[in-house]
């Protein structure tokens, strides 16, 4: 008998069956951060087309959703592009827009939903007094300030409709760093909308309702 | 010391079970995984809401949310609600007791309670009776114009009276508000409809609805100063300004049912009886000596989450081809009148046909409705031929075309369409609006023959909005419905084919697809019996429908009339495939009946609103439907029945609760698809440990051969 054992066939089959399937999740995994990345790049592109004046822009040729704001961080760098519709099928590209909630950049409550791990990983970082942006396709930019963050359950908790204020409140999953999903707790960061024009540009006209006109200069 | 082969062999011997084990492991894994990978993240419709136990957080697709909150109430507990419905059918004619019993289950003396039941009624529904039952007496509810009633309501329930009151919002959506109800006491609210049973393709039936299903509400929430809002959870909006008043708050199904119902039917058919059945419920049916039968539910008592159906079929021979009812009153005799042509067994050929498939795949139909409504499609696909052109279009909050222009039917397009349907899912709202001006939109060449068929639960808010869109652009289309699900809007199927020119058609059940759609294609497929007129009556009679639609396979003429002097008989003519149709009725020998000038009073009342939808001269037509209304004690969108009790109960320093009655969720359908908020991350990070895992093990499985090597 030769002392050199070849590997048992099963052992084979089993190592290329693991191999298989750690190489397949991995990269499942990763293609979802990769999505995330590249719809953006691609939003990013529909957006300035939207700014053009075109309507309901779609980033690729079979999506069903539509660019509807940017929303920017300045002191986190943040730039992302708001899809319309809070629907699992739209949030994995980027933040979605609840239909229901005011528009973007119109008076009422604005609530943007996006996911924990990928888009709205930032509101982990976000701070009181931290300026939120949101430019709209009308060219119009408005200024927010973060006022509060809480973690709620969605079992009981409701976001309310506060009348005469103006605000957005940003939504996302809780924990942030969870491997599980699905858990009930979600994170809410509410911005209160300040009608000042940017610290910088003093001399841009405030509008009551529309705020700091078109030209914001992006964070450098 | 061990040889390299014992120690070899050591090794060797344990990847059996090694095997085995890690096998089972990673079965365990994907098995174990399956459910949580579905909870959050992307797509997959149908995932257990198991995780989501209670979700509050009310979508946004919605329409507007959730976001009123209720601060009363929160504190005491709302009223329970039992209802019993007590059905009584003679001949065609049904009439309906549903007794709602308000229990205020709070222990603390001064916790009184207001309840507000947002409830379904079928959509041609008279309500023309108010029982208000306190102990042992009982005060009969009065009619009145609309806000005079809740004025009177209002008054009653500040000085501490018991009160109740019944408003409509909808032919089919209905609320009881009832006030001051003592803590541990119980107010038994009677309210009694009557209706016509349908008859199609040589079947009666009868479809009680039990719950409101959540409906989408669409266009931006508007609140108007000073105005209350009503206790739903959606906010009015420009495109339904009473959103608020039909959208009770929904029970999470996790919870359990909340208002069990109770039913019993007294069917006397007035023929010998087939084949009864209730396709959704099981029944017990007992005969009588005199052919009526007494059915009951065989459960006790049922949750109130899906309509419920009863129909029944005559034993041997076909049932009578006419029938009249006559019913005196004063100077006035009014009649009611079903005609069935006889029915066609030719075969004819049809011509060919641009079929505009129309399919609903909104949150409300995620569930076991998506899978009904992909089955019927599929079937529907079907049964096309190589003449007929066809599209498919898929709405929810957009609109997808599966191809730009209908298309011939081939087998790659046929085949491109059904692995279309199959992979269809449900999520997101329900626009209905820009799907129907897609589907109606389009000209066929002339030979072809347009229909288009919609499939939907119909859960919107924006009924009359549709309606006016199906009117102004049919051009040559047909619509026909198919309603969706356990608890489908009746209202919407029946009236969006009314003004489409084709029919309605329910599917409940997956069970049900395949018959119901086989019955509505030999609709579709059979020559329309059209030009129908009738003879006999004399000028200043009043006739409704006034005029008639053109009747499909299966389908009879019903028609209710108003007149001072009674024809011996009346004579109906139409084209048939080209060919006149005459049939004369007796109507001077028809047998006496009561009710019927409510019934009449009923289709009075809808064809004004049919004319109020499309004239919108307002004023006039408000107080016709006032002056029918309240001549004949019905429940209209304005006139509302309101009982008062005499003696005020509550002392003056109890506080009155306001509870909205939650409802059930429909059975099948998915709470999380439709107040869920969606989920907000996504399985990345758990895609990337099982693959890092399974390298791992890969790596360490793949060691042993360099050691023996």
């Amino acid at each position: 008998m030769s002392p050199i054992q070849t590997t048992p066939r099963p052992l084979v089959m089993l190592t290329v069956f693991f191999l298989t399937v750690g190489l397949w999740q991995t990269g499942e995994g990763s293609w979802m951060y990769a999505k995330a990345r590249l719809a953006q790049m691609l939003l990013q592109r529909a957006w300035s087309r939207t700014l053009t004046g075109e309507r309901l822009v779609k980033p690729w040729p079979w999506a069903d959703t539509y660019p509807v704001a940017k929303l920017t961080v300045p002191s986190l760098q943040i730039d992302l592009i708001v899809l319309n519709g809070a629907y699992g099928r739209t949030l994995a590209f980027g933040p979605g827009y609840s239909e229901s909630s005011a528009f973007p950049g119109s008076p009422g409550t604005t609530i943007l939903t996006g996911h924990r791990d990928t888009h709205f990983y930032f509101l982990k970082r976000l701070k009181r007094q931290d300026e939120i942006l949101i430019e709209t396709d009308q060219r119009t930019s408005q200024r927010y300030l973060v006022q509060s963050s809480k973690v709620v359950d969605a079992r009981t908790a409701s976001i309310r409709l506060m009348e005469g204020e103006d605000q957005l409140v940003l939504v996302t999953c809780y924990p942030f760093d969870s491997i599980l999903t699905g858990g009930p707790l979600r994170y809410l960061v509410t911005a209160i909308r300040v009608l000042s024009a940017l610290p910088r540009s003093s001399d841009t006209p405030v509008g009551r309702e529309s705020g700091a006109r078109g030209e914001l200069t992006p964070p450098t | 010391m061990t040889t390299l082969h014992e120690a070899a062999q050591r090794n060797a011997k344990p990847t059996r079970p090694v095997l085995l084990l890690t096998l089972l492991m990673v079965i365990l894994l994907w098995v174990g995984s399956l459910p949580v990978a579905l909870a959050c993240g992307d797509p997959p419709s149908n995932e257990s809401d198991l995780a989501e136990r209670g979700m509050r957080l009310k979508d946004v697709t919605q329409g507007s949310l959730l976001f009123k909150t209720h601060e009363t109430g929160r504190f005491t507990p709302a009223p329970l609600l039992k209802t019993d419905v007590k059905i009584s059918i003679s001949g065609v004619i049904a009439r309906t007791t549903v007794a709602q019993e308000f229990v205020n289950p709070s222990r603390r003396k001064n916790a009184w309670a207001e309840g507000l039941y947002v409830f379904p009624l079928p959509e041609t529904a008279a309500v023309d009776h108010l029982r208000m039952k306190v102990g042992e007496r009982t005060i009969i509810g009065e009619i009145r114009e609309r806000a005079e009633a809740k004025r009177t309501y209002e008054q009653a329930k500040q000085d501490g009276k018991r009160a109740s009151l019944v408003e409509q919002e909808r032919p089919n959506v209905f609320t009881v508000s009832v006030a001051n109800i003592a803590p541990l006491d119980r107010i038994i609210i009677e309210i009694e409809y009557q209706e016509t049973v349908r008859y199609d393709q040589q079947v009666y039936s009868l479809r009680f609805p039990m719950v409101v299903g959540p409906r989408y509400i669409p266009g931006t929430p508007v609140i108007i100063e000073g105005e209350t809002q009503g206790s739903g959870w959606a906010a009015n909006t420009d495109r339904v300004p009473d959103a608020s008043r039909m959208t009770p708050p929904v029970q999470h199904p996790g919870l359990g049912p909340v208002n069990p119902v109770t039913l019993t039917i007294d069917l006397a058919a007035g023929f010998p009886l087939g084949k009864i059945a209730s396709p959704y419920h099981d029944i017990l049916t007992i005969a009588d000596q005199d052919g009526r039968r007494h059915i009951t539910l065989r459960q006790d008592r049922v949750p109130a989450n899906r309509d419920f159906q009863l129909t029944w079929q005559p034993a041997g021979g076909p049932s009578p081809s006419a029938i009249a009812y006559l019913q005196q009153q004063s100077e006035n005799s009014y009649g009611f009148l079903m005609v069935a042509p006889p029915a066609s067994n030719e075969s004819v050929s049809t011509p060919p046909r641009e079929a505009i498939f129309v399919i609903d795949t909104s949150g409300s139909m995620a569930g076991t409705s998506i899978e009904q409504a992909k089955a019927a499609l599929v079937l529907a696909l079907g049964r096309l031929t190589s003449q007929d052109r066809f599209n498919v279009i898929q709405f929810n909050s957009a609109t997808h075309l599966l191809f730009s222009e209908p298309q011939p039917v081939r087998t790659d397009t046929l085949g491109k369409a059904v692995r279309y349907v199959e992979q269809l899912h449900a999520d997101g709202g329900t626009e209905i609006l820009p799907a129907l001006k897609m589907a109606l939109k389009g000209s066929p060449p002339p030979s072809h023959l347009r229909q288009v068929i919609f499939l939907t639960d119909g859960q919107v808010g924006n009924e009359d909005e549709l309606f006016a869109v199906i009117r102004t652009e049919l051009g040559t289309s047909r619509l026909f419905t198919i309603g969706i699900g356990s608890a489908p809007n009746s209202h919407f199927m029946r009236k969006a084919a009314e003004f489409g020119r084709g029919t309605f058609t329910h599917i409940g059940s997956t069970s049900e697809v395949k018959a119901q759609m086989d019955a509505m294609f030999r609709r579709v497929e059979r020559p329309v019996l059209t030009d129908i007129h009738i003879q006999g009556f004399e000028a200043t009679a009043e006739l409704f429908p006034s005029r008639i639609p053109d009747l499909y396979d299966g389908e009879p003429v019903v028609l209710a009339f108003k007149t001072s002097t009674i024809p011996s008989s009346i004579t109906l003519t139409g084209t048939f495939n080209a060919r006149t149709w005459t049939q004369t009725v007796d109507v001077a020998g028809a047998s006496p009946r009561d009710g019927l000038s409510v019934y009449w009073a009923r289709q009075k009342i809808a064809s004004l609103m049919d004319q109020k939808r499309s004239e919108r001269n307002d004023g006039s037509l408000r107080q016709s439907v006032l002056d029918v209304a309240l001549a004949h004690h019905l429940v209209s969108p304005y006139t509302s029945l309101v009982a008062i009790d005499t003696e005020p109960i509550r002392p003056n320093d109890a506080s009155l609760m306001t509870h909205a009655i939650k409802t059930d969720l429909p059975e099948g359908q998915d709470y999380q698809a439709i107040f869920g908020l969606p989920r907000t991350a996504t399985n990345g990070p758990w895609h990337l440990l099982i693959g890092l895992i399974a390298l791992a093990v890969a790596f360490w499985l793949w060691r042993p051969r360099d050691r023996f090597a």
